[in-house]
């Protein structure tokens, strides 16, 4: 079972809908966490959400408790989330995409993804990673074509990974294939 | 008896009534056997209530719900406002229906009014801009609605407004209630909730533009697409209209029916899509309200957040403006409207709110102005 964490955000049944056609999905809020659900997930995923990683402890504390133990997936807020509870800054950016279809490209031969391939995306962040970033097992693996913003993590190791865009935005191409990919790995 | 005879005999007869837009023309409700004032306290016991299903044409309720009412519903606070203690929901049923032509025919220009003022200047309409753009650029919120409100005096006869609002602007979701002490006339184009059977679908508009000569439609649909700023702030509607109603929706069957269109108003042109998805069993009417209302493109986005914003900023309660009328038919099936385009009339006072989205890269002059454009059409009646 997947258990998705909702950070009331206007997009989360999309991304509810997208892992459900791979596997059975449960969805509460941030502040509503049944722990029998959590316990029993094989896999937890970090919803997008408004505001900044550091407005939700009650996320962090979570990521924190089962890294290593489950497959975790963060989604836009929920990639900066893990990558803020690694040690990561998330900042501001000057222009920012909400709504916005860009092209994104796999920079790194660690990544489940062929280096070299780009996807069209949907993007809605305001917030971006500062880089540099370093932090064990952790690799940068797509970026965007135009700014070089990280766009996903990976993490094999710990079985972590994260988008910066929205796989489930009607606004990206072939999100299912992205999503499927993470999870059978 | 000719069918706009009856029309205007009801309206002489002083009885309530309710006009509805329907494909073809308009459907007028009428002698209504129960009214229903909601309240945060009785609105999921009427919602959940099961009535017989007779097979008549008036087995439905018949009404609104205002916004503070909708926002409450999903666990989100209204602080204090200004108000003038209207309702905050009324349904009816109705016991007779009469099928009317698109042509009301009503010919009596009789109102008085005054001058129409506007509750925010451009100045401070500027300071809450920027407000909210900071908003904006920190992730609070990625698009958020600001709400402007014209107000006069007047005494207006309802039916004379809808009858000339009608002949120039035919809306596919205009309505118009008339009860004792208040009424209502809307050429809302935007429906919220269509819903028959396991069906249901939603048709949000975001992106308007004024027509002018040499603007046609085809022109139009260009002008949208190849403007960056309305096409990011369409597709943000887009998704969460469709979370919305992947809320309720079958895993899977939730569609993108018809993508970006653009439909054809009086003064202006709007960016349209249409979602549509399949029923999850077992979901109830209240749990279809509560993922859907109140609609996401007149608020902004995310719903939750971008509600609470709008909340504190806003003095003056905004009545039924962004809130839904429509019916739900004692079949289960629904058809409810975002109430945009509207004008209250309670304790003679007209009353038109209207709103434009901030996002990252509007602009304060244009939004103030495309407030104004918005409610042109309404305060136009009153020339």
């Amino acid at each position: 079972m997947i258990y998705v964490i909702d950070h009331n955000d206007s997009f989360t049944h999309n991304v509810v809908h997208q892992f459900a056609l791979f596997d059975k999905v449960e969805c509460d809020n941030y502040n509503e966490i049944s722990e029998k659900k959590i316990q029993q997930a094989s896999t937890i995923v970090f919803s997008p959400g408004p505001g900044n990683p550091r407005d939700y402890p009650i996320t962090s504390k979570i990521y924190k408790r089962f890294k290593g133990k489950k497959k975790l997936i963060g989604i836009c807020l929920g990639f900066q989330h893990i990558l803020f509870c690694e040690g990561g800054k998330i900042i501001e950016q000057k222009k920012i995409y909400h709504g916005f279809q860009s092209n994104i490209k796999v920079v790194n031969d660690k990544s489940l993804f062929k280096k070299g391939k780009i996807f069209k995306v949907g993007r809605y962040h305001s917030l971006k990673l500062q880089e540099p970033f370093k932090s064990n097992n952790f690799e940068i693996t797509m970026r965007c074509l135009n700014s070089k913003v990280a766009m996903a993590f990976e993490n094999h190791k710990e079985k972590i990974y994260g988008f910066q865009f929205h796989p489930e935005s009607f606004l990206t191409i072939n999100g299912n294939i992205l999503i499927k990919k993470i999870l059978s790995a | 008896m000719k069918k706009f005879n009856q029309l205007a005999e009801i309206h002489q007869s002083g009885k309530p009534y309710i006009v509805y837009k329907s494909q073809k023309g308009f459907d007028l409700y009428t002698n209504f056997s129960q009214k229903i004032i909601l309240n945060n306290k009785n609105i999921k016991s009427f919602l959940n209530k099961k009535n017989r299903y007779k097979f008549k044409n008036t087995d439905l309720f018949i009404g609104f719900f205002g916004y503070e009412l909708l926002n409450n519903l999903i666990g989100v606070k209204v602080p204090k406002q200004k108000n003038f203690n209207f309702p905050k929901g009324i349904f009816y049923k109705p016991e007779k229906k009469i099928k009317l032509s698109n042509n009301l025919r009503y010919n009596k220009k009789s109102y008085e009014s005054g001058n129409f003022k506007i509750n925010i200047n451009k100045k401070t309409y500027r300071k809450i801009f920027n407000r909210f753009k900071k908003k904006i650029k920190s992730g609070e919120t990625y698009q958020i609605k600001i709400c402007t409100k014209y107000k006069t005096q007047s005494k207006i006869n309802p039916l004379d407004f809808f009858s000339r609002l009608s002949s120039t602007n035919l809306a596919p979701e205009a309505f118009m209630i008339k009860d004792n002490n208040y009424s209502i006339i809307s050429c809302s184009p935007e429906n919220l909730i269509t819903k028959k059977g396991n069906n249901i679908s939603t048709k949000p508009i975001a992106g308007t533009v004024k027509k002018t000569k040499h603007l046609n439609k085809l022109k139009a649909l260009n002008y949208f697409r190849k403007n960056i700023k309305e096409t990011k702030e369409h597709n943000m509607i887009v998704d969460m209209e469709r979370n919305d109603l992947s809320r309720i929706c079958k895993v899977g069957s939730v569609k993108l029916s018809k993508q970006k269109i653009v439909e054809e108003y009086k003064d202006l042109f709007h960016y349209v899509s249409l979602i549509s998805g399949k029923l999850k069993s077992n979901i109830k009417n209240l749990e279809i309200i509560k993922a859907m209302m109140p609609g996401g493109s007149v608020i902004g986005c995310p719903k939750i957040n971008t509600l609470n914003l709008l909340n504190n900023q806003e003095k003056e309660n905004r009545n039924i403006y962004t809130g839904s009328f429509g019916y739900i038919k004692f079949n289960g099936d629904m058809r409810f409207n975002i109430i945009i385009r509207s004008i209250l009339n309670f304790k003679d006072i007209s009353e038109i709110s209207v709103a434009s989205g901030v996002v990252v890269d509007s602009n304060a002059n244009h939004e103030f102005n495309e407030n104004f454009l918005k409610a042109k059409a309404l305060i136009d009646l009153f020339k």
